[in-house]
């Protein structure tokens, strides 16, 4: 059995399900993120698992003990805020030992816990400081430092990182990875930002409207997305719509101006209406020559705009049908703006959901 | 160095507005401690006055019930108005507003008409007689009023969030409360019960209709005013005067002290940091 288990939990708010019969199982050593927009219910779930919000169905199970109606501080659950809310009126150190108090440990085995999360977290000199006199990132260490030192049999994290500026951000990804290998518990982490939940998780569960819409390994979330919306939401990617035709191992799409062929999709009657998507970094670019026929999974563009990114550049191309997006490595042939190429991609990597019911 | 003239004028303003409110109990002051207390320009000192005041069995006895009635309503008022606040900031919701007119309607009703109406209430349906309880009760209504808003003034800064870590981290709500919610919130709580103290301590008309023959301090000054207004007056408004005074400045003094020890500051200066 699963370390953690949510079985058909769901939070009504009013008339509104802000958790809509979620079930998930995660596993002692994993790393989980929670990925949505803003509003789909993930905080909610995350604050339903830490017993600070009663679920109004199903059952929350942490180490086989059932905890749906346990209060939080009885779940040995910690938590890492996106505010931090470290005390304001106590010390880092006392911060730190907090936990610790509550588990009522001999005052020796506090010290030493305390010390160790100020070495492992880099914190020492700033025992005596309130949280009020530490930078942001010093601030983001106390609040993780407090959700490692009780030991905690799940660390739940809810936008963490959403505080900080870009570099300190990636410096911490690594770092939260690292620890959480390191002590093996499970981490949940909630995020809006895919490059977090990318970059750390083994797993992603891509929450919206209160639904689990899919929870999978990282890479089958970005390289086979299960639906439209994972397609849009994880990864930057090019949308195309027409009708489906099906024929062998092909579904074909035509649209104005474009035929998208992708592999066989038996979920596409002959005729209805569908979208392609192709991320960004998928489609090729080749200089447009005279006489150029016009060919499935291909399309002839000007190339607008470049932006340099570093080491890729993300070429903003206008075609017949808009404007689609790519991003090429720098290592490749360059393009300046005003060029005509050809846009071009693999059948492989063209990802075709159905597109009707759609406004 | 040339000073302005908008500078002097301003200047003049404040120190008019402080005679305005300063001069008469100055002027008291001077006479409680004055043989001549009618006219005390210049004062023949003197501590006659307090001696007899002190002598008194009658102001004895009024000190103390006035005491008993500002120490039980102060303590009764801060209680329940630190829950209504917590009640209003975290279940109230969208009604919050109309909770809060509720509570702070008994602001704007005459005490007087409080008293009166305490009176015949507390007789007629709880059976009370006009006692020191019932001058409690009646006392507590106001006092709630006072003390909602100097705490909600305080809790308002306060994060609630800040309860949901500590619960996270093992704290049992109990204990969050003396852990985290107390330490940051009770200047607050002691800023509203010194304010109710006062109110209650010096409060003439609630506390008279209740009461009765039972003397508190301003009610042995309102009947002794019969008599004309006799030097231990004076000497009566002077002491409560500084009781008064000290009870504010230890309340400064601990806000001021307080939030500066603690390294406590509102999340939104914290954030400049």
């Amino acid at each position: 059995m699963a370390y953690i288990t949510l079985d058909g939990v769901s939070k009504q708010y009013g008339s509104v399900w802000a958790v809509d019969r979620v079930t998930m199982a995660i596993e002692k050593h994993e790393f989980v993120s929670l990925l949505g927009p803003s509003g789909s219910g993930k905080t909610t779930l995350l604050r339903i698992i830490a017993g600070l919000e009663t679920p109004t169905q199903g059952r929350v199970l942490i180490d086989g003990e059932d905890v749906t109606h346990l209060p939080p501080h009885r779940r040995g659950v910690a938590m890492v805020f996106q505010e931090f809310l470290l005390f304001p009126h106590r010390t880092v150190y006392e911060n730190l030992a907090f936990p610790l108090r509550m588990l009522k440990l001999p005052k020796g085995e506090i010290e030493e816990r305390v010390e160790w999360v100020l070495g492992i977290l880099a914190l020492r000199g700033l025992e005596k400081r309130y949280p009020n006199q530490l930078s942001g990132g010093q601030q983001q260490r106390v609040a993780l430092g407090r959700g490692l030192v009780g030991r905690p049999k799940v660390l739940l994290l809810d936008e963490p990182l959403a505080n900080l500026d870009r570099e300190l951000r990636q410096e911490m990804e690594v770092e939260i990875r690292k620890h959480q290998t390191a002590l093996g518990i499970p981490f949940i982490y909630v995020t809006h930002n895919q490059e977090e939940a990318l970059s750390m998780s083994d797993r992603i569960a891509v929450v919206r409207g209160g639904r689990i819409e899919d929870f999978a390994a990282r890479t089958d979330i970005y390289d086979r997305p299960k639906t439209a919306f994972i397609a849009q939401f994880v990864g930057r990617s090019n949308r195309f719509e027409g009708l489906a035709a099906a024929a062998g191992d092909t579904t074909t799409l035509r649209g104005e101006g474009i035929v998208i062929e992708a592999p066989h999709h038996p979920g596409l009657p002959a005729g209805s209406r569908a979208a392609a998507y192709v991320k960004n970094e998928k489609i090729r670019l080749k200089p447009a020559t005279p006489g150029d026929a016009p060919a499935a999974n291909a399309l002839a563009a000007t190339i607008r705009h470049v932006i340099l990114r570093g080491a890729y550049a993300e070429y903003v191309l206008g075609w017949a049908g808009g404007e689609i997006v790519a991003s090429r490595p720098r290592s490749e042939a360059e393009f300046s703006a005003g060029t005509d190429v050809v846009a071009f991609w693999d059948k492989s990597d063209v990802d075709l959901f159905s597109a009707t019911g759609e406004p | 160095m040339r000073v302005k003239p908008g500078k002097i004028a301003l200047l003049s303003i404040v120190v008019l507005t402080y005679l305005f409110l300063y001069l008469p109990i100055l002027h008291i002051g001077l006479a409680s401690f004055a043989r001549n207390s009618i006219f005390p320009y210049p004062p023949k000192w003197t501590l006659d006055t307090m001696q007899r005041l002190f002598a008194s069995s009658l102001y004895q006895t009024a000190l103390g019930n006035s005491l008993i009635i500002g120490f039980a309503s102060a303590t009764i008022a801060t209680a329940l108005a630190g829950l209504a606040t917590i009640g209003l900031m975290r279940h109230a919701g969208r009604r919050a507003p109309l909770y809060l007119a509720l509570f702070i309607a008994p602001l704007f009703i005459a005490e007087v008409l409080l008293g009166i109406s305490s009176l015949i209430f507390n007789g007629l349906f709880l059976g009370l007689q006009g006692n020191m309880v019932s001058a409690v009760l009646a006392n507590v209504v106001h006092c709630f009023s006072y003390a909602l808003l100097i705490i909600a003034t305080q809790l308002y800064r306060y994060d609630w969030r800040l309860d949901d870590a500590a619960m996270v981290f093992g704290a049992s709500p109990a204990r969050t409360f003396f852990e985290v919610t107390l330490p940051l919130v009770w200047p607050g709580l002691l800023g509203a019960f010194i304010v109710t103290f006062i109110m209650a301590f010096n409060n003439l008309e609630i506390s008279f209709y209740l009461l009765g023959a039972t003397p508190t301090l301003p009610s042995a000054a309102w009947g002794a005013l019969r008599y004309g207004v006799k030097p231990e007056l004076y000497a009566l408004a002077t002491c409560v005067n500084l009781v008064v005074f000290l009870l504010l400045g230890i309340m400064f003094v601990l806000m001021m002290t307080g939030l500066v020890t603690f390294g406590h500051r509102p999340e939104r200066e914290r954030s400049a940091v």
